[in-house]
């Protein structure tokens, strides 16, 4: 039990600790490849402290909405990074860590997003929520079905029986159900977190927004939390990725040395990936809107022909 | 050849095989087309050395090294060829859905599994396991051929189709003796080698290589 | 006698290199012609040879001469004289490179040998993508402007049908696995026809005869059938039609007999019988509002095809011996209706029926053949096809596939119907003397291919004891 909490608390630090690096490090990769200097890996965390440090600006009228849907994102992003296999496969006994859990815990920080949008009353905010309620309404299925078929050799739904599971055993690494789900769980996490080729993050032209516009209206602290609260949900879906793809090195206990090479290696793969990502985005343009969809569905595709293969042949 | 180590990578290889004509159906770009073709190509080498290995062949590197050439460099590389000669680059927007392209391919799969699957018998081996994606294959190619207008995604369906067709092969019997298949990629390369001038006399007659509009012949 | 077997492979390809290296004297349009000859003499000899002792073999076995294939070399070999002796182009139209076009036809004789004597399932298979990849320019060279899309549609099928084939002979061999050495040989599929795993040959069956019915034009897989050969040159669609077809049917015959022995005859009987009554239906209802006579002569040979695999669903010895003698007669009889066509398409300078009349006044010398021709392709006693058309349907009767015959009898009245309204239009009525006729050489190879159709109805005594040693070679069809 206190083993438990503790790698629940290290898995929190942790979280909170790479997230803005993370960023940092995508935004650095980006810079470099387009030939600028960047603002440097620990630009983010100046962001968010010089957020944090300011006062909040709400348009008169406007409801609660405002003050707690930022708090619900963070909180939701955090029981997120929680719930999932960052650092070690040890779970708090009798704390939900079900893929049908997580994916609620996900689906609620993204309906606190589009409240926020809604209520800011401006167009582009409203906008900005029925797209994101679009991407989201395409991906979840895929989520869900992809980790499902990744959760049939385990024989279990809980993330961390499922990491513990692949860990374990690693012929079923690269298996086509392998293969496949983690290809359509690759295009979930873009869609997500609102990267390229689905969403770009650093434009604010009207047409093409779909976070920015939900977050256009919030300053402050406020746009602190969402902004720290979108990134923590890149951490964990992106962590939770990689360990499932590459689950070398986690920790399954709660010794201090397991968890200083678990945090090492999660922290290494998740700068991996991050930089990897960046430098695909540097290649790849926005999708039109209505060819969002057409992407989507081929990672539905890839994660239902996933599940088949699982049943029928492997 | 240690039995997990070779399940395992037959395993990983159809993987890739199969991933890679789901991405041939899910994409629009003709070049990225062909440069999965050749993925796909160097994946089927991959498999031929595998099967070849595990079963002893004495032959075994040179079916590699030739099934490597034909389809992972030169049969992409004629395509390439044809299609800057033509410049086309796209495929031509179709009147179907996207999503009904993937939902057919995902449905397609579906029906390979279940044709495969009774035919690896009761007991089977890694190899004869994996029978479905070479089926898989097989289809797919089909419906590349069914869905797309431009006449280079035709040839590359065609050849998805023929890699299916070598997928089952090397995954049922270890592949056919080596003039056979000497033969059957020569042939191959010469029905490439054919439609590809086909193509650059369609262009230059029509000015465009969509094969829906060729509708001259009918009754 | 091995050295026989190899006659129709290298006297093609040798001829084939002369014609490339003269390729722009007319004279080269012998060669092709030449290589016929070879093969019709070689067949016929093998004949001998094979029903009165053993099949000849050659390298290990790769290539083996039975009855069957002795017939069908022979077959290709008369054919291809009539196809390529009566439809050689006229010197004013010959294009400068006619010594290519001579290349490729020989090139095309040799696949269809090679298809024929390979005894290697995996050799029998490269051969016939051969054909394919050999006749794709002699279909692109056609005159009509739509030679390019027919050609375009008859590649891209036609190999996708022989890939699926493919499919179904690395299945053969999976299922052959641990049986044999040297790959699938026919001979030793059909020795261990009782070890073979059923499943597997059971779906290798169905797509080998999916595939090769796609390069013997059978319905569904037809569409580039009437494309293909209504745009070819006339020799090419005449050996096309004539015998192409033929080859790769008699590959399925093969299938079949393979198939039949180890899972029994149910499968393929109801896979041909589907083939053939829908190969029969689509002819009959597109040859009746056809405009095009190429096409209707192209439609026909869906029907032809159509009415061999009724005969090979049929099975027993008096039905695919009809059958053999179908392909024989058919073929004759079509290429020279295909160089007629091409004739009558240079005379009038269309392909469509509408644009020609009175042909029996205009062009006496290519009217009388082309109705004659029509009547044998419709079975009119005295052409041998009028024989085999009813021993296959009687056969039919006999073993129990009543209701089938008569829907084949019903759709052949269609038949009968529409090719008679049409040919009749074009060759009857009022029509002034044509100028223009053909010297002697080249009128003939349309009588020797009519008249031969004729003589064969009155030499099924001699040639019975060749066509059951071919049944024979078929594992006497159930």
């Amino acid at each position: 039990m206190i083993a438990a909490i503790v790698v629940t608390l290290v898995h929190l630090a942790f979280a909170l600790a790479i997230t803005p690096v993370l960023i940092g490090v995508m935004r650095t990769v980006r810079a470099r490849l387009e030939g600028r200097v960047g603002g440097g890996v620990l630009q983010p965390w100046r962001d968010v402290i010089k957020l944090f440090a300011k006062e909040p600006l709400r348009a008169p009228g406007s409801s609660a909405v405002l003050i707690w849907a930022p708090l619900l994102l963070m909180a939701s992003s955090l029981v997120l990074c929680a719930l999932i296999p960052l650092v070690s496969t040890l779970s708090l006994p009798g704390a939900p860590g079900e893929l049908f859990v997580v994916v609620s815990v996900l689906l609620l920080g993204t309906v606190a997003l589009a409240m926020l949008g809604l209520e800011s009353g401006t167009a582009f905010g409203g906008m900005g929520s029925s797209r994101h309620m679009m991407f989201t309404a395409l991906v979840e299925p895929t989520v869900l079905l992809s980790i499902y078929a990744l959760s049939l050799p385990a024989g279990t739904s809980t993330l961390t029986a499922i990491v513990r599971a692949r860990r374990d055993d690693l012929s079923t690494l690269l298996n086509p159900v392998s293969i496949l789900a983690i290809v359509a769980l690759i295009v979930v996490v873009v869609a997500e977190t609102g990267r390229l080729p689905v969403d770009n993050p650093s434009t604010h032209l009207e047409l093409t927004m779909v976070h920015e516009a939900m977050i256009l209206e919030s300053g402050g602290r406020d746009l602190g939390w969402l902004e720290f609260g979108s990134w923590l949900r890149l951490t964990a879906l992106l962590g939770l990725t990689v360990n499932l793809a590459v689950p070398w090195a986690i920790a399954s206990d709660a010794s201090a040395t397991a968890l200083v090479i678990g945090a090492a290696a999660t922290a290494l793969k998740l700068v991996v990936a991050a930089a990897l990502m960046a430098a695909v985005e540097v290649f790849i343009a926005k999708l039109r809107l209505f060819r969002v969809p057409e992407l989507l569905a081929g990672s539905f595709v890839l994660a239902f022909l996933s599940v088949s293969a699982s049943y029928l042949v492997f | 050849m240690n039995q997990h180590l070779f399940a395992q990578l037959i395993a990983t290889i159809t993987g890739v095989l199969l991933l890679t004509a789901i991405l041939q159906i899910w994409g629009r770009s003709l070049v990225r087309s062909i440069g999965l073709l050749s993925v796909q190509g160097a994946a089927l080498a991959a498999l031929v050395l595998t099967v070849g290995l595990n079963a002893g062949e004495p032959q075994v590197w040179l079916v590699t090294g030739i099934v490597l050439l034909m389809k992972s460099v030169v049969l992409p590389a004629a395509m390439l060829r044809s299609a800057k000669l033509i410049g086309e680059t796209r495929e031509r927007p179709t009147t179907i859905n996207p999503a009904v392209e993937l939902i057919g391919a995902a449905g397609l799969t579906l029906i390979a599994y279940i044709v495969g699957v009774p035919l690896a018998g009761p007991d089977p081996d890694p190899a004869r396991q994996a029978l479905p994606v070479g089926f898989s294959l097989v289809l797919l190619g089909f419906w590349l051929l069914m869905i797309r207008r431009s006449a280079i995604t035709q040839l590359v369906g065609f050849l998805v189709l023929d890699n299916g067709i070598a997928t089952v092969s090397f995954l049922a019997s270890g592949g056919l003796p080596l003039t056979v298949e000497l033969g059957s990629s020569l042939d191959v390369l010469l029905v490439v080698l054919i439609l590809g001038v086909l193509v650059v006399r369609m262009q230059r007659q029509q000015g465009h290589t969509d094969i829906t509009e060729l509708k001259e012949l009918h009754d | 006698m091995a050295a026989l077997l190899w006659l129709p492979l290298t006297v093609p390809l040798l001829l084939a290199a002369v014609g490339f290296a003269f390729r722009a004297s007319y004279w080269t349009l012998l060669l092709p012609v030449i290589s016929a000859v070879v093969l019709l003499l070689t067949g016929v000899s093998l004949i001998g040879t094979v029903v009165s002792s053993a099949p000849v073999v050659a390298i290990e076995g790769w290539l083996r001469v039975d009855a069957l294939s002795a017939w069908m070399l022979a077959v290709v070999g008369a054919v291809a004289v009539v196809a390529l002796w009566g439809g050689a182009p006229l010197r004013s139209k010959a294009s400068t490179s006619i010594g290519s076009f001579a290349a490729l036809l020989n090139l095309f004789l040799a696949a269809m040998s090679l298809a024929l004597v390979a005894d290697n399932v995996g050799l029998m298979w490269v051969a016939i993508e051969l054909t394919t990849v050999t006749t794709a320019f002699l279909v692109a060279s056609g005159d009509g402007e739509h030679a390019l899309e027919a050609a375009w549609k008859y590649v891209v099928l036609g190999a996708v049908g022989v890939a699926i084939a493919f499919l179904g002979v690395a299945l053969l061999s999976a299922a052959a696995m641990g049986h044999s050495e040297a790959g699938v040989s026919w001979t030793a599929l059909m020795a261990q026809a009782a070890t073979l795993d059923p499943t597997m040959v059971q779906l290798a069956g169905a797509l080998a005869v999916l595939g090769f019915a796609t390069k013997a034009g059978l319905a569904p897989m037809h569409s580039w059938l009437p494309d293909a050969h209504s745009q070819a040159p006339a020799p090419v669609s005449g050996l096309m039609s004539g015998v192409l077809l033929s080859v790769a049917f008699s590959v399925i015959l093969r299938i079949q007999a393979i198939t039949d022995a180890v899972v029994g005859p149910e499968l393929m009987r109801t896979l041909l019988l589907t083939a053939g009554l829908l190969s029969l239906a689509v002819a009959a209802g597109l040859m009746l509002t056809q405009t095009d006579y190429k096409r209707l002569l192209a439609y026909s040979s869906i029907e032809h095809m159509g009415l061999l695999a009724l005969g090979a669903a049929v099975g027993g010895e008096l039905a695919i011996a009809a059958v053999l003698l179908h392909i024989l007669g058919h073929g004759l009889i079509k290429s020279t209706m295909f160089v007629i066509a091409g004739r009558i398409s240079a005379a009038t300078g269309s392909h469509r029926i509408e644009d020609v009349h009175g042909l029996l006044r205009a062009r006496p010398d290519l009217g009388a053949p082309f109705l004659l021709g029509t009547a044998g392709l419709l079975g009119f006693p005295p052409f041998v096809t009028f024989f085999t058309e009813v021993a296959i349907i009687v056969a039919g009767f006999t073993r129990g596939l009543g209701w089938q015959m008569a829907v084949a009898c019903a759709l052949l009245l269609v038949v009968f119907a529409g090719v008679t309204r049409q040919v009749l239009a074009m060759t009857l009525g009022a029509g002034t003397r044509a100028p223009g006729r053909l010297v002697w050489w080249r009128r003939v190879p349309v009588w020797l291919g009519l008249l031969s159709a004729m003589a064969l109805s009155f030499a099924l005594w001699p040639l019975s004891p060749v066509l059951i040693a071919a049944v024979t070679a078929l594992g006497g069809a159930q």
